[in-house]
């Protein structure tokens, strides 16, 4: 959080004036045109689309595999039964088919494009997660591709699906983290949620094998319950880890294979 | 005076690598002392003491215990223990190399 806090100082500034000297000089009164009624909290459909753009940019990370967008569980009421999902502009309202798991594709529509649209499902916002969904077909029960998990991150953080800091410091944080920040170091804190609770995650490349370490599981494994309502693992805790997206000496093709907490792989 | 003093501390924090959260064991009592289907939690307590765990809304509970492993390294050792209190699980993984 203060590392948000220091970013949104001098946006804040900025906001208030601080930084335009011009504009306190004038006395003429300023003229603001709205757009959008879009709200803030809502997913924008320019963003998904600027999103899915870079899926089709960067897709040799994941050759093989289509884009979809998956909601989640964010908070331990919602329920995930029958949800449905329509693309809102002004003029225009598309609804966006949802299959049994909660993933989607988000279809293309110019109207909603201009209309600065927003993505809207038939639940509270901030009940549910999104990300990107990259999945090679074929892999071996129980795993992941790195590379995959690669392009995830960089199309989630395009398309603005991630949000792990307060609502009211949401979109501040939204507007400062490139995808290359988040997806490129160490300190991006992108998690990753497995299909069921995990004990163990292991990446393997060839006769290399490591098992990821205790502080890549769990969401750190530090969470308290008053940190954990600003993390959207808040109800996938056990399904929560990072991935070591950023190191390149894994390459795309390195398999993330979960032990599972029951049962086998 | 407390220039030097203030130097000295940092140098000191500098000097070595701070142990790791988690209760210090020899893995290889961890590894004959925890067995899965039979140690209890209050066993573990007991045996081992309590260490670094996260509990889930499941139930479940997994704990970490570091063992020394020389040069200032350490293994993990990580328990997973189910909602009726009884081990399910344990793993170790060696430390990374430096």
């Amino acid at each position: 959080m203060t590392r948000i806090l220091y970013r949104a100082i001098p946006v804040l500034a900025c906001l208030a004036g601080l930084c335009s000297p011009a504009l306190a000089q004038t006395s003429q009164p300023a003229t603001v045109t709205v757009q959008s009624t879009r709200d803030p909290v809502d997913k924008s459909y320019r963003k998904m689309i600027r999103g899915m753009e870079r899926f089709e940019r960067e897709r040799a990370m994941a050759p093989n595999a289509p884009l979809r967008f998956q909601l989640l569980p964010r908070l331990p009421t919602v329920d995930m039964r029958g949800i449905t999902l329509r693309v809102a502009g002004n003029s225009v309202s598309v609804p966006v088919p949802v299959a049994e798991d909660n993933s989607f594709v988000l279809p293309q529509n110019s109207v909603a494009l201009r209309e600065d649209a927003a993505v809207l499902a038939n639940r509270k916002t901030t009940s549910m997660t999104w990300r990107a969904q990259i999945i090679t077909p074929g892999l071996p029960p129980g795993s992941r591709r790195l590379g995959d998990m690669r392009l995830e991150c960089r199309v989630g953080v395009e398309a603005g699906l991630v949000s792990n800091s307060s609502p009211l410091f949401a979109w501040i944080n939204d507007a400062l983290t490139s995808p290359e920040q988040v997806c490129g170091g160490p300190n991006g804190n992108y998690l990753f949620f497995a299909d069921r609770p995990i004990f163990a995650v292991r990446l393997r490349h060839g006769a290399r094998v490591e098992t990821l370490p205790f502080t890549m599981l769990y969401a750190g494994g530090e969470q308290s319950k008053a940190d954990l309502q600003y993390c959207d693992c808040q109800v996938m805790l056990d399904r929560t880890f990072y991935a070591p997206i950023w190191d390149a000496s894994w390459p795309d093709d390195t398999l993330v294979e979960f032990e599972y907490m029951e049962g086998g792989k | 005076m407390k220039r030097v003093l203030f130097a000295m501390l940092l140098l000191a924090g500098c000097a070595s690598n701070p142990a790791p959260p988690g209760t210090q064991v020899d893995l290889a009592r961890l590894q004959q002392g925890v067995v899965a289907g039979a140690t209890t939690k209050a066993q573990l307590l007991a045996t081992f003491g309590p260490t670094k765990n996260v509990v889930f809304d499941s139930g479940y509970e997994a704990w970490l215990y570091q063992a020394p492993a020389g040069g200032g390294r350490f293994s993990e050792f990580v328990v997973l223990i189910d909602p009726a209190g009884i081990v399910a699980k344990t793993r170790s993984r060696a430390p990374s190399a430096p």
